[in-house]
């Protein structure tokens, strides 16, 4: 990114909702449209002067097909307003914020309205082929006497769904579940059950310290979640008080359940949420005397081997330091989306790692070690959950407050991306 | 021609357009019947037509109905009786002309408008919104006169056409095509199509058979006296409940229509005449199409000079009752609404009160779930004034406190811009009083809702000293948006409805103490026509909200009004009414009995006949209303009716409370006053006004002869 900074004028989340919990009953739309309404409600923007929204999302709704544009007429922007859901799967919502970048710096557009949505409760089970291929053959019989004989053919092993949920988050490619990918990293980097489940605790102290601090009401807007019985939601409900170590090593291993590691407890949680900034350049923001929450200064997207996407990180990151010139010893704060403890825990010693460097790009330094104290200080998506096409607008919007906060100016926000790919984004306060 | 236009193509279809000059209505006075007259009777000569479509060039109206003023003027029987000859001989020879003719309608098509388009060979109704047909005579306490009763039933069949009539109703285009009423129904952009079609299908001759099959017509079961006895007793039953007998016109819309039945087409018209002219003699009639026109006026009255302001962004602070009722009405008129809250609990209290309307709504098939789905998400909330700096309106409804309110102004001043108008619903505290800590007092106003805001569609709004007029322009116009009816009041204690109310429900209150039984009082003031017993409104209202009031009209109005020494006991008993189960009445129980713990409290043993109850209570209100007109706290006596009506449901077929009184006439109501002061004491002097009224002769309607 060559160009001149785009200012994040200010952003906002839903609270964290526990999938199948809370939420259940709001489908990505109604999520979304409530949360970006208040963002622009209490932004000095008016929804005409936006450009266009850009929203992430990864299991778009059967009923709205493109949720952007739904969630935009639904929050209140006018008719004349453009906007597209973009996917890159567990990127989606950072994908938003840079194709945005992208545009102002192409010229298309000033302002925009970018974030990511996520009702993981509304991922639907489909009915498998035989089932769907049945149906079919039953709407095309046309005597009672063929309808009969389809009907017959019916087995109950036709009714097994597939279900929506697992299948997204397997890679089609490898076949392999992301847990199991995660599992992979296990093998690659001899990372113990203890020490994962000791990372996963650590996320939910810190997430509990700011919740408790009130750190997270500070960059979210409580929902009213069920209007008839007047119900609403103004904290992250996945965040766990009183775990213990002893507590996370009783779970079972999930994604392979004889020999493995991966828990469902140090993994990311399956949640519901939403997320929204408005981005537009750093000039236009000055000539509007606008004080940002921060700044994107630059990214970088990479791919590699999909059955190791949770190193993404490392090769985003490499790459964005590259382009800048920069290092980690430049960084003051980290966010690394914690996929998975393991994952987390891999990129960490894949960044330190000169072998590592010098196998996979060729360098003769490692890409830099991370100071742990700097890294997710308010836990991560083990304690607040991931859903997956909003995670990369809150870890902007996390990281951006944070150094805000303690004073400090430069961030580093990255994810690793299902399929095979990493992000890195540079973000600063000042 | 002055009201219709004729063109005829080379096929020889005819098309007649409705156009009234210097009007957005078509309606049918004597002059455009004429004028109608004369073209029918050229066009029954014309050989070369072969059908003729009937338009109406209005925007949104295809033809709205009678001219009600001509009825309002007429003074004898012989004037009403020539005024519905003229429609009914009119309409049969349009009925009777040479070839088919068909009634386009895409608008308002109502009352006249509706008959004259029965009298038609076919009807093409529209599917729009702004597509309505209906007869709603009985509403003004008329039948349809032009030959609804007998035209309508040969299509629907009896009980439906029962319905329709004695029910007012209005029908949308595809529920009149359901009936039968029309023969086609088609959205607007299609009209040319259908009418195309219908064009080729009559020059065919082969319309008939498939139209004829649509039209349910008599049913065979509707022939026999039995079941139409059944189907007048149903509606009699249905009538007596909503009317409880005051209004006579449904009942005789059953009456000309049984006995109608099935007689030759000018039998059954010379019947629909008679009731007709006995109808509009009635008072009830006349009080009624009053009160319409009186509602006309205020729609067009903006109580001001200036043009409004857009809002387009509105909020609500203090989100009680009344704060989520006006909430849902900017909300459910697509006004995008925010509300600051103190706590979450409370925004979410206030989204699930919204939302419990809307379920109202759609439970009478008002609105989709989806539709209020979309609207919900226009509702937001922040409990720190996070985005008021874009706000354009702001209504201020937390309690009645002048101290907390003030405190509230000052917080939420600090963060709007200089030109947002504030309204505040305060229903006793006087506005100029509010704006003395205002940094800009000319954009504060008063705007007084009733509660509940969603059924009451009265609002009171109150200029301050300081209220520039473009504010209350920007309120009168929002009040209309929202579907209310806005008022200008005087910033006065107790503004109108509440000063007039008040007496009223403390005369009862010392009746009781008196000794009267207060089932009694209720029940006279019910037979009056009250929409509620005085004391069962006291316990809907609140007890210590009606303490509050006499409070505060004590101290501006003085000895006429005291506080009720009963009442401030009731408060201290937390006896507040229905809210704590317990007021004049016991709501403890499934059946409501008076609160006998009350007995204590009423020493004498009094027993007032029903007509002194309500000799008391509603001259007291005259007496008061009076005082009002004098001190120009509202425009004029007819505003003040239509407020009243409004405002307590002060019944409607008596006209208002001073269209009542000028019924009494002055002189009787200042004897009658006179003797109250004697005996009661002098809250009954009456007023300056009444007292000038009686010496010059004059009424509160100024159409004394």
């Amino acid at each position: 990114m060559k160009n001149e900074r785009i200012a994040i004028i200010s952003g906002l989340r839903t609270p964290m909702a526990k999938a199948g919990g809370k939420f259940k009953n709001l489908q990505a739309d109604t999520l979304g449209a409530r949360l970006v309404r208040e963002l622009m409600m209490e932004s000095p923007i008016d929804f005409a002067e936006v450009d266009e929204v850009i929203i992430g999302n990864v299991s778009q709704p059967v009923h709205a097909a493109n949720v952007a544009r739904v969630i935009a007429l639904r929050a209140g922007f006018p008719e004349s307003t453009p906007a597209m859901t973009v996917n890159r799967n567990c990127a989606s919502g950072m994908q938003s914020i840079t194709s945005a970048a992208s545009k102002i710096h192409a010229g298309e557009g000033k302002i925009y309205l970018c974030g990511g949505v996520e009702s993981m409760s509304n991922i639907p089970f489909i009915y498998n082929k035989n089932m769907t291929s049945l149906f079919e053959q039953l709407s095309k019989s046309k005597t009672s006497l063929d309808r009969m004989r389809t009907i017959f053919g019916f087995r109950p092993a036709h009714l097994k769904p597939i279900v929506g949920l697992m299948s997204g988050l397997t890679d089609p490619v490898s076949g392999l579940m992301m847990g199991s990918t995660a599992e992979i990293l296990v093998r690659d980097f001899g990372i113990s059950r203890t020490e994962q489940d000791e990372f996963s605790l650590k996320s939910h102290e810190k997430a509990l310290k700011a919740k408790n601090s009130g750190r997270f009401a500070q960059e979210s807007a409580p929902i009213v979640y069920d209007e008839i019985n007047g119900e609403y939601l103004d904290y992250d409900d996945g965040i766990r008080e009183g775990l213990t170590l002893e507590k996370l090593s009783r779970l079972n291993p999930f994604f392979d359940r004889k020999n493995g590691t991966v828990t469902a407890a140090n993994s990311s949680q399956i949640t519901d949420a939403a997320a929204a900034v408005i981005l537009m350049s750093e000039s236009e923001a000055k000539s509007r005397g606008l004080t940002p929450l921060g700044y994107l200064a630059n990214f970088s997207y990479q791919g590699l081997d999909p059955r190791r996407m949770g190193l993404g990180p490392v090769y985003a990151t490499r790459d964005l330091f590259k382009k800048t010139g920069l290092g980690m010893k430049d960084i003051d704060l980290i966010e690394i989306n914690e996929a998975f403890a393991s994952q987390v825990i891999a990129c960490q010693k894949a960044f330190e790692s000169e072998t590592f460097a010098k196998t996979h790009f060729g360098d003769d330094k490692a890409v830099g070690a991370i100071n742990p104290d700097i890294l997710n200080v308010n836990g991560g998506s083990i304690a607040l959950g991931h859903p997956v096409g909003m995670t990369g607008t809150r870890l902007v919007i996390t990281l951006l407050r944070e150094l805000q906060n303690r004073g400090l100016q430069r961030g580093l926000a990255t994810l690793c991306i299902g399929g095979g790919q990493g992000v890195a984004l540079l973000l600063e306060a000042k | 021609m002055k009201y219709f236009k004729l063109q005829k193509d080379s096929q020889g279809i005819g098309s007649l357009i409705f156009d009234s000059p210097k009007s957005a209505a078509n309606v049918f006075s004597s002059e455009s019947m004429s004028e109608l007259r004369t073209l029918l009777t050229i066009l029954e000569q014309d050989a070369e037509i072969k059908a003729l479509f009937i338009e109406s060039a209005k925007e949104d109206i295809f033809i709205a109905g009678a001219d009600i003023n001509e009825i309002k003027m007429a003074k004898d029987a012989q004037q009403i009786d020539k005024f519905v000859k003229q429609g009914q001989d009119l309409f049969t020879q349009l009925e009777n002309l040479p070839f088919p003719t068909i009634a386009l309608i895409d608008g308002a098509c109502l009352g006249g408008g509706l008959e004259m388009a029965l009298a038609c060979t076919y009807r093409i109704a529209t599917s729009d919104e702004r597509t309505r047909l209906g007869l709603p005579e009985v509403n003004l306490g008329l039948i349809p006169g032009f030959g609804g009763t007998q035209r309508l039933y040969p299509l629907l069949g009896y009980a439906k056409a029962m319905e329709l009539i004695v029910g007012a109703k209005q029908l949308k285009g595809e529920k009149a095509l359901k009936l039968g009423l029309v023969d086609a129904c088609v959205p607007s952009g299609y009209l040319g199509f259908k009418k195309a079609d219908f064009i080729r299908q009559i020059l065919e001759n082969n319309l008939d058979a498939k139209i004829k099959a649509n039209r349910k017509g008599v049913r065979w079961y509707e022939r026999i006296s039995f079941t139409r006895n059944i189907i007048d007793a149903i509606a009699k039953k249905k009538i007596a409940q909503k009317t409880a007998g005051r209004y006579p016109a449904p009942l005789m819309a059953v009456e000309v229509m049984q006995s109608s039945f099935l007689k030759p087409l000018q039998e059954g018209l010379d019947i629909e005449r008679k009731a007709e002219i006995q109808l509009a003699l009635t008072s009830v009639s006349k009080n009624l199409i009053e009160l319409f026109l009186i509602s006309e006026e205020l729609k067009r009255d903006s109580f001001s000079q200036s043009k409004p302001k857009q809002i387009k962004y509105s909020s609500v602070v203090g989100a009680g009752v009344m704060g989520s009722g006006i909430a849902w009405a900017l909300n459910n008129q697509d006004v995008e609404v925010r509300l600051k809250v103190r706590t979450y609990e409370s925004a979410a209290k206030t989204i699930q009160n919204i939302r419990r309307i809307y379920d109202g709504v759609i439970k009478r098939d008002r609105i989709t779930t989806r539709e209020v789905d979309l609207k919900m998400d226009r509702v937001s909330f922040t409990k720190e004034y996070k985005g008021f700096e874009n706000m354009d309106f702001l209504l201020e409804a937390v309690s009645e406190d002048a101290a907390l309110k003030e405190k509230v102004y000052a917080e939420f001043e600090e963060v709007l811009k200089p030109d947002c108008v504030i309204a505040s619903n305060t229903s006793s505290i006087s506005i100029s009083d509010l704006a003395r800590t205002l940094k800009h007092p000319n954009r504060f106003v008063g705007m007084h809702f009733f509660n509940p805001v969603n059924r009451m569609p009265l609002v009171e709004i109150i200029a301050g000293e300081k209220t520039d007029d473009e504010t209350v322009a920007t309120v009168v116009r929002l009040a209309k948006q929202l579907g209310k009816t806005p008022i200008k009041i005087k910033d006065s204690a107790g503004f109108l409805v509440n000063r007039v109310l008040l007496p009223y429900l403390q005369e009862a209150v010392m009746m009781f103490e008196e000794g009267e039984d207060m089932q009694s009082v209720d029940k006279a003031l019910l037979n009056f026509g009250m929409p509620m017993g005085p004391f069962t409104l006291i316990d809907t209202v609140g007890v210590d909200v009606g303490e509050s009031v006499s409070k505060i009209l004590h101290n501006a109005y003085g000895e006429r009004i005291q506080p009720s020494p009963l009442m401030k006991q009731m408060v201290e008993k937390r006896w507040l009414g229905k809210k704590t189960k317990k007021g004049f009445y016991d709501y403890a129980a499934k059946e409501v009995v008076p609160n006998l713990e009350l007995l204590a409290f009423a020493s004498g043993s009094a027993s007032i006949s029903q007509e002194g109850v309500v000799n008391r209570a509603i001259l007291i209100m005259i007496n008061e209303a009076s005082r009002c007109l004098e001190e120009n706290v509202v425009d004029n006596a007819r505003y003040l009716d239509m407020a009243m009506v409004m405002g307590t449901g002060f019944p409607a077929f008596r006209g208002g409370l001073m269209r009542y009184a000028d019924e009494i006439g002055a002189a009787k109501i200042v004897k009658s006053l006179r003797e109250l002061q004697a005996t009661l004491g002098d809250r009954f002097a009456p007023s300056q006004l009444l007292l000038a009224m009686e010496k010059n002769n004059t009424n509160f309607y100024g159409d004394l002869s």
